[in-house]
């Protein structure tokens, strides 16, 4: 089933006879069943979300960037299936490419912090109590209660806005949570037979990092991305509301959003969709981080 | 736990000085001469004659060596001098006073209401795991998780400003703007500390007191009420400041939609404005008042519990 460095699995799996190889489908399917149906769905919605937006450009009825000034703010018609913006530009377009730039820059920034965090934090966790440890740690207590979007205004506000500056900003505090997972998590497995065995063993520290730490506590830090990507895809949007994000005249959900206020009473969809649509991307990273954060735990506990 | 207290300082003293620097660098990293950056936003003038800003530069004292100005600026700033901003020639500690009061007490309704229904919730959804109640709570908490208030906050305007007429849609002169912000603001939190006190219930109501109450006899309402809630609530008060910090300059959009003048709002027309004194009197007030709230809960929290207390659970 999983894979891990348990010597029972090990052992088990090179008993078992060679096991007929699954079309990923088939994959998908048995990864999927016995699941909570929140978790699934979150699967299915995020999947279909980021083909979406690859294919966005050629699946898109209309170019989202023409404007036509005279059939602006137009009701849903065959034409234009959700109505168009106060500048005539295809509704349902300008959604379909308007997760790009959010979910990218949210996606590289919680990679970059998982990294970063996760290294610090397991390093911190071998060396408990040296002075990498302590030093760390309290400056983690002291970033993290600083908001991160107050750091990304501040640092747009220098160096303007742009993927570089945004990722950045989002990442100097992003980190701090994965590293305190990562930390806790090493300390509780740091006694555990596995660790202790290669120790005695000789091997060398980073191979003990490597081959045996992290493996052991991807998966509940894995969970935790995803809770964080949900909220990064809502602090993005946030800037690009404020203006400090992505740029007019992109289509962006969280700049629609903002250009769709004074219009809102006469055509409440130009506010409804793209609203709903950051929800739904926000939501079904939810599901799955909340998803995989209960196996990860239940994981754990059975083991024991 | 005295030197752990030390340390925190200690950083806490060092990260306040290096964001008091990255501040102080705004004007000569945002490119262009910081003292035609002060003048053209005086005077709104391209053009402005060589001469004046020669006689400006020595008349500020920008013509000394970089670390002479940098030290003059933090003596200043610790006496409560930020400067005078670029867009209201107002000086910028008043300002900032005015619109931390205004924050705090948006922040505080906030999170008032956000505490007033998640531990009831949290805890009933903790006495019955996996039931009906737990499970639509845990929807709840993900739907609030979810909701970017940027598009809860303008649908709430429409529905409860516009159409009903029930409440005004934006500024801060009577209790009922109060509102509507509030409570799109509390929703965030509500769902973390539902989360928090299920968690620390079910931890709780593990504990041997707890089944030693239910053998006395006590239903579980009343073993609840006297023995749960008291040790349940604990973290919450972590989580409760964490928040105050957060939401101090974290709730710009809000404040933004909304028209009420609070630090995110200050912050976010500093930037609009290029008002320098603003954005930097605004970032380093934001961030030490973050890092104090927090190190003031750890400690609370820390003397609140005594396994915390002594060492047991480092």
């Amino acid at each position: 089933m999983r894979i891990d460095n348990t010597s029972q699995s090990v052992a088990a799996s090179s008993l078992l006879p060679m096991r007929p190889r699954h079309l990923a489908a088939q994959r998908l399917w048995r990864f999927l069943r016995g699941r909570h149906w929140t978790f699934r769905t979150g699967v299915v919605i995020l999947v279909a979300l980021v083909i979406t937006l690859i294919l966005a450009p050629w699946i898109a009825p209309h170019d989202p960037a023409v404007q036509n000034l005279i059939a602006r703010l137009s009701p849903p018609s065959a034409e234009h299936w959700l109505g168009t913006d106060h500048l005539g530009r295809d509704l349902f377009s300008r959604l379909l490419v308007g997760g790009r730039f959010t979910v990218t820059i949210a996606m590289v920034t919680v990679l970059l912090s998982f990294a970063i965090g996760t290294l610090i934090g397991v390093v911190a966790g071998r060396v408990v109590g040296g002075v990498f440890d302590e030093v760390t740690m309290r400056i983690i207590d002291v970033l993290i209660s600083i908001p991160d979007v107050v750091v990304a205004i501040f640092l747009v506000a220098i160096f303007g806005p742009g993927y570089a500056t945004l990722i950045a900003s989002l990442t100097v505090i992003g980190w701090t949570p994965f590293a305190r997972l990562a930390r806790g998590l090493t300390l509780a497995i740091n006694a555990q037979g596995y660790i202790r065995a290669a120790e005695v063993l000789g091997c060398s520290r980073s191979f003990i990092v490597l081959r045996h730490v992290i493996p052991n506590i991807i998966r509940p830090i894995a969970a935790v991305s995803f809770l964080r990507f949900g909220h990064k895809l809502i602090t993005v949007g946030a800037l690009s509301f404020l203006g400090l994000g992505v740029q007019p005249p992109a289509a962006d959900w969280a700049l629609m959003l903002a250009d769709a206020q004074p219009y809102v009473e006469r055509l409440p969809i130009l506010m409804i969709a793209p609203g709903l649509a950051i929800f739904v991307a926000a939501l079904s990273v939810t599901w799955i981080g909340h998803g995989l954060e209960i196996e990860a735990r239940d994981g754990d506990s059975g083991d024991e | 736990m005295w030197t752990r207290l030390l340390q925190r300082l200690l950083i806490l003293g060092l990260m306040l000085l290096g964001v008091s620097l990255l501040a102080f660098l705004v004007p000569y990293v945002s490119g262009g001469d910081p003292v035609r950056t002060i003048l053209m936003s005086r005077v709104r003038d391209l053009d402005v004659d060589p001469a004046a800003v020669e006689a400006m530069r020595i008349h500020l004292g920008l013509d000394r060596p970089l670390a002479v100005q940098y030290g003059a600026w933090l003596w200043q700033a610790l006496q409560g001098d930020l400067g005078y901003s670029f867009a209201s020639g107002r000086p910028v500690a008043s300002e900032i006073g005015h619109a931390l009061g205004v924050s705090i007490t948006l922040a505080l309704t906030a999170l008032g209401i956000a505490a007033a229904v998640a531990i009831p919730l949290g805890t009933l959804a903790a006495t019955r795991p996996g039931g009906t109640v737990d499970s639509a709570t845990t929807l709840m908490v993900q739907t609030f998780v979810a909701t970017p208030e940027y598009w809860l906050a303008p649908m709430g305007i429409l529905v409860f400003a516009l159409h009903l007429g029930w409440l005004p849609s934006a500024g801060w002169t009577s209790w009922t703007a109060l509102v509507l912000p509030a409570t799109v603001l509390s929703l965030r939190p509500m769902a973390y500390f539902t989360q928090v006190t299920r968690a620390a219930m079910m931890d709780v109501l593990q504990a041997p007191y707890i089944t030693a109450a239910r053998s006395r006899g006590l239903s579980m309402r009343q073993t609840v009420m006297r023995h749960g809630l008291r040790n349940g609530s604990l973290p919450v008060v972590t989580f409760f400041a964490l928040w105050l910090a957060g939401l101090l300059g974290g709730s710009v959009v809000i404040e933004v939609i909304f028209a009420i003048p609070g630090m995110g709002r200050l912050l976010y027309e500093a930037v609009i404005n290029r008002d320098v004194p603003m954005l930097q009197g605004g970032f380093v007030s934001i961030v030490a008042l973050s890092i104090l709230i927090n190190t003031i809960a750890d400690m609370l929290y820390v003397a609140l519990n005594p396994a915390v207390r002594s060492g047991h659970a480092h």
